[in-house]
């Protein structure tokens, strides 16, 4: 395993809201937010930080790219000098901002000010040189429009201008927030391969979705957070078979379909089927080098077969033992929930 | 690049911006009007005042002519400046920029300097061109010090009125609360401070606006004290002879010192704790 980078170490971070009291107007109280969280980044690796809206991801993007105090917790940079291994407590937001690049969520840059422009004015926070600035313009592919104002960009544009952005000092980590809204197929077939080229050169990467699918095949670990809470991080495999959620493929065909008994007689287990007039659709769980052959030798004809890869929502009930319903809607109370209780009267 | 370095080029790049904005392109006939117009309308050598006055020195037709200030100068730092926090924070353009390592104090300090010195540059233009209107029409050119309490005086009023709008950005989510925020402050200085000082002077059992009462003269600059336009008219009378309202030079100073300091500390702290 690539060595780490940083680590977040007991680290909360709670949003202040309003509870006002006829005696304390101003009253405010913890609300949501990210409850004593430890997590690694590695080196070179790409990180998918997925969970549903309001679990809390771009709470714990700011909170990585010291935009966000921790409440709770510490931050430790690791280091190798000299082949040893160094780890320093990052005590100000200021050090954790230098070796951090973040692109937050659709930014909407508008104004007469060109791209250009846009980024000079990032770069003198960094100290980054106008060669710097030149070489990232072009590299996200925004060299033609680098006198454009910025009203005249598209969203997609206006993500790349972010990532260049993000770019800009060279950082260790890199922090995406939804990157991929707004970009059409070629332009996100470009963005990843970007990021297979960044993650290769020992950037650590971290990108925030809600969808585990469009991440499936540009990530090498995935943390699953919810109610602003870590359920569980790791290499995809492992998060999968942790969660029982590995070894499944779906299957479609169109003449008669296995029966459910033939499938348990083959040592697989049906979680799921469809027919639909004269196509039949399975998803079963079994050995990987068995499922098809086992089949067809039973003259079932096959006609698609591939493995399943995991959603969100099936993770989420996968690790909380809960129903879709239940975890979309939130209607259970968090007592039944393998989640920390909040102290809703904190102040 | 060091952190004042950084500091100076982001306040310059702001500067730009700012300056050659269309907003300040509108607001610029306007001043041109409100700042020169008045100049050359208070130095006309037959102009007659309410009460029979009649600007005698350059330094009165220029303490005069910044009415012209207190109404479109002021107005302008807040028309410039009421975005500045809010219109980023809408468009995800602060949370790129609070994640830079640059501090929020000096990130904050660029802001308030870029703004502010975007609308005292071309302020100050156009008061040299009263002063030059004022030798005109007058024949005579205001004292250099005369000149150099009115430039600070004003750049001064700027900064205050920018200072009061960015914190108002900074705590509005919608740019129209800002902009009705800042507006507002403005309007209350400008109009509503006299009803306050007649409501001050009712309670106090003092008879309001009698020009020839010491009590209500003292009352009037006391209260001006807690009004930044008051500040900036006390720093200007400074200059003037004969001109006694009961405070002395040090509380002018103390003032002004606070108007310039507490609504830069409270803009600080904000923005301390601002989450984008």
């Amino acid at each position: 395993m690539a060595e780490v980078v940083l680590q977040l170490i007991g680290a909360s971070c709670r949003h202040y809201i309003s509870a006002p009291l006829l005696t304390k107007p101003w009253r405010k109280i913890l609300g949501p937010g990210i409850a004593k969280i430890d997590l690694e980044l590695h080196r070179g690796a790409i990180l998918g930080l997925v969970g549903p809206n309001g679990a809390g991801k771009t709470t714990l993007l700011r909170m990585l790219s010291g935009i966000l105090p921790l409440q709770k917790g510490i931050v430790v940079s690791t280091s190798q000098h000299r082949g040893q291994t160094i780890e320093r407590e990052l005590t100000t937001s200021l050090e954790l901002r230098k070796i951090i690049g973040h692109m937050p969520e659709q930014v909407r840059w508008q104004g007469k000010k060109s791209v250009l422009d846009a980024m000079i004015e990032i770069a003198a926070m960094r100290g980054s040189s106008k060669h710097r600035i030149l070489g990232l313009i072009k590299l996200v592919g925004l060299n033609s429009r680098i006198d454009s104002p910025l009203d005249e960009l598209s969203q997609g544009m206006r993500q790349r201008l972010t990532l260049a952005i993000a770019l800009l000092g060279s950082p260790k980590i890199l922090l995406l927030d939804e990157p991929f809204n707004g970009l059409d197929p070629v332009a996100a077939q470009a963005f990843t391969q970007l990021l297979r080229k960044l993650s290769e050169k020992g950037v650590s990467i971290v990108i925030s979705s809600h969808q585990v699918s469009g991440l499936i095949g540009i990530i090498d670990r995935i943390a699953l957070l919810h109610r602003g809470q870590l359920l569980i991080e790791g290499e995809i495999k492992s998060v999968e078979k942790e969660l029982e959620l590995s070894d499944r493929f779906d299957l479609t065909g169109t003449s008669q379909p296995p029966s459910s008994e033939l499938i348990e007689k083959l040592g697989m287990q049906l979680i799921d089927s469809k027919i639909d007039q004269d196509v039949w659709q399975m998803q079963v769980k079994g050995d990987a080098n068995g499922v098809l052959k086992n089949l067809i030798n039973e003259g079932i004809d096959v006609e698609s077969w591939q493995p399943h890869a995991p959603d969100l929502v099936e993770m989420l009930c996968s690790s909380t033992g809960l129903r879709v319903e239940d975890v979309g809607l939130e209607i259970t109370s968090s007592a039944f929930l393998p989640l920390l209780q909040r102290e809703v009267e904190e102040e | 690049m060091s952190g004042k370095e950084s500091l100076s080029k982001i306040t310059a790049l702001i500067i730009k911006e700012k300056m050659f904005s269309t907003r300040m392109l509108l607001m610029f006939p306007i001043l041109l009007l409100f700042i020169p117009g008045l100049a050359w309308g208070f130095s006309d050598p037959n102009i007659i005042l309410p009460g029979g006055h009649r600007p005698e020195t350059p330094m009165e037709v220029l303490f005069y002519s910044s009415l012209g200030i207190v109404f479109g100068g002021t107005m302008c730092a807040v028309l410039m400046s009421f975005d500045g926090v809010s219109k980023e924070r809408a468009s995800g353009v602060l949370e790129v920029k609070l994640a830079q390592p640059m501090t929020r104090f000096h990130q904050t300090l660029a802001l308030v300097r870029g703004t502010a010195i975007a609308v005292i540059i071309p302020v100050t233009i156009l008061v040299v061109i009263s002063i030059f209107i004022i030798r005109y029409r007058m024949g005579v050119w205001p004292e250099v010090m005369d000149v150099v309490v009115h430039i600070i005086a004003t750049g001064l009023i700027l900064t205050w009125y920018t200072l009061f709008t960015l914190i108002a950005s900074s705590k509005a989510r919608e740019q129209g609360t800002a902009i009705a925020f800042g507006v507002g402050i403005w309007f209350f200085f400008t109009f509503l401070w006299a009803l306050v000082t007649s409501m001050v002077a009712f309670s106090s059992g003092i008879a309001i606006g009698q020009e020839s009462d010491p009590s209500w003269i003292a009352l009037e600059g006391t209260l001006d004290l807690f009004s930044p336009n008051g500040v900036y008219h006390h720093i200007l009378e400074s200059r003037l002879p004969d001109v006694q309202r009961g405070v002395s030079g040090w509380q002018i100073g103390i003032m002004a010192f606070a108007w310039t300091i507490l609504p830069l500390w409270v803009l600080a702290r904000r923005m301390e704790d601002l989450v984008p």
